[in-house]
């Protein structure tokens, strides 16, 4: 079982959407925990059908994370993001791509990739949504 | 000889052309929020679309394809060298199939020279950029930016500060896709010199602006002259042509270093794409001969007026508005859906645009501005009682 993040607007309704578009692909939700987080919406799901999935979000406005990226929730403030990617490099480990997907009432949501998730996350466990 | 159509169009298909036909027809009508000049008329060049005719290869090496126009794009490049400030005795191009394998061009280049680079680039640079660094496989990290869409420069030197045994590859934003706006390449450069960084690698997408800034009196650092490595223009954009086209911009010293390892493979061309589109390069000489610079300096300004118009008539109905200095991207607040379509309007969350391309015309702008009136009776209008 696989795990999907979701960050969207935070309004009503996105649930909903988020569960209409995955039915549409005739993908079985698993579990689904959504909240706030900052001024965006973070939902995460496991699903049956994790590419189905991702292919079914790709096609709406939200924007759909796999679970090979780690996802934080950072303060919207200049030195924030280097702060974070110091200890990747203090601890050796290599950044594919970092991307800021959402900013909002002072908080940026970024997610980062790298080859070595395990150990990344163990870094970052304080300012991870997932 | 032998009969070039085997059997005639069929009614059906004939009826769907001209459905598709129509429908273009009627849509460019209220075709004003993507930067794309519709008037141009390169009907002498028509008669070469009889003939296979490909660009296939690097436009300043020979080739045995000689069904090519390498002569007219060597011309076309030429005269975006002048535009671009680059010097005469290192510089290098070819004409491309947009603005994206400009772009991609570039951070192949800088990937090259630097394969373990990092790529910065700000969160308001247009998406195909994402997708052009996965499939380049480079590192990468995107910056903040400001609110007003140019990068924020704090956070790209705390960034760079961390990685500065990296070399650093700065996608830059001549004209961001939504806002318009111009990242600070002075700032840019500044924050490399502060860090002492020497190996560095700049790439500026210049799709759009990159023929609006040749053509004003103050423009924004933005080109070779700038200290940029290589540039990305799109032909489609304030140049006009029917197919997407653009031109990779670059230094010849760095292409030439890179094409060392490409000769290792066997080739020597240069170009990302095999075959390549040998009819555009007509269609952008032909611009340049028939326009001309003067030509386009005139239509800038004319479109700069009818973007100050734009915002105006948005200011009249109580709706703000605005636009970069030097550009023709008209920012205001996100509209209903129904006006979206209509007019074709890009949006970015809270925020829409209008482009004021040279087929933009006052009276576009106040159908536009009735249409959001009625539709947002909130607004107030100045001349209301």
């Amino acid at each position: 079982m696989k795990q999907v993040t979701i960050i969207s607007e935070d309004r009503l309704g996105v649930v909903a959407e988020i569960c209409e578009a995955l039915a549409a692909a005739r993908v079985n939700i698993e579990s689904i925990d959504a909240e706030t987080v900052g001024g965006s919406a973070v939902t995460k799901l496991t699903v049956d059908r994790y590419d189905d999935a991702l292919r079914a979000l790709a096609q709406t406005p939200f924007h759909a994370i796999s679970e090979e990226a780690i996802v934080l929730q950072l303060e919207d403030k200049p030195g924030e993001l280097a702060r974070i990617t110091r200890r990747f490099k203090d601890a050796k480990i290599s950044m594919r791509s970092v991307r800021i997907i959402r900013r909002a009432t002072g908080t940026s949501i970024v997610a980062i990739s790298t080859e070595r998730t395990e150990e990344a996350m163990e870094l970052v466990k304080d300012v991870m949504i997932s | 000889m032998a009969a070039i159509v085997d059997s005639p169009l069929g009614a059906e298909d004939q009826r769907r052309l001209d459905v598709l036909y129509d429908g273009i027809r009627h849509d460019a009508q209220t075709f004003i929020g993507y930067p794309c000049n519709p008037l141009f008329d390169y009907s002498p060049l028509f008669r070469f679309l009889s003939y296979p005719v490909n660009n296939v290869g690097d436009p300043f090496v020979v080739g045995n394809y000689h069904l090519n126009t390498h002569d007219f794009e060597r011309e076309v490049l030429e005269e975006l060298r002048r535009l671009t400030r680059a010097a005469a005795d290192s510089f290098w191009g070819y004409v491309t199939n947009g603005g994206t394998e400009g772009n991609m061009y570039g951070i192949f280049l800088g990937r090259e020279l630097f394969p373990e680079g990092l790529v910065y680039y700000s969160e308001d640079t247009h998406y195909s950029v994402s997708k052009i660094l996965r499939c380049l496989h480079v590192r990468n990290i995107m910056i903040k930016s400001l609110p007003d869409g140019r990068i924020d420069l704090d956070d790209l030197r705390e960034t760079i500060k961390i990685h500065r045994d990296v070399p650093p590859i700065i996608f830059a934003n001549i004209g961001t896709t939504m806002k318009g706006a111009v990242d600070d390449l002075d700032g840019i450069r500044q924050s490399l010199d502060d860090l002492a960084i020497p190996q560095h690698y700049i790439h500026a997408d210049a799709a759009l602006s990159g023929m609006v800034l040749p053509f004003v009196d103050d423009p924004q650092p933005w080109d070779f002259a700038a200290g940029v490595d290589s540039i990305a223009i799109s032909g489609h954009k304030m140049i006009g042509s029917p197919i997407p086209c653009g031109v990779a911009l670059a230094k010849r010293s760095n292409v030439d270093r890179i094409a060392r390892s490409v000769e290792y493979v066997g080739t020597l061309d240069t170009t990302l794409a095999g075959s390549r589109n040998g009819i555009t390069p007509l269609f952008l000489w032909y611009a340049f001969r028939t326009v001309g610079f003067e030509g386009l300096r005139r239509r800038v300004h004319e479109c700069f007026e009818v973007a100050d118009y734009a915002i105006e008539q948005f200011r009249r109905i109580g709706r703000d508005a605005w636009r970069h200095r030097n550009s023709v991207t008209v920012v205001f607040a996100r509209p209903l859906p129904p006006i979206i379509h209509k007019w074709q309007l890009a949006v970015h969350h809270e925020v829409a645009h209008i482009i004021t391309m040279p087929h933009v015309t006052r009276a576009m702008i106040d159908e536009l501005i009735d249409d959001i009136a009625q539709d947002s009776p909130n607004c107030a209008r100045e001349d209301d009682p």
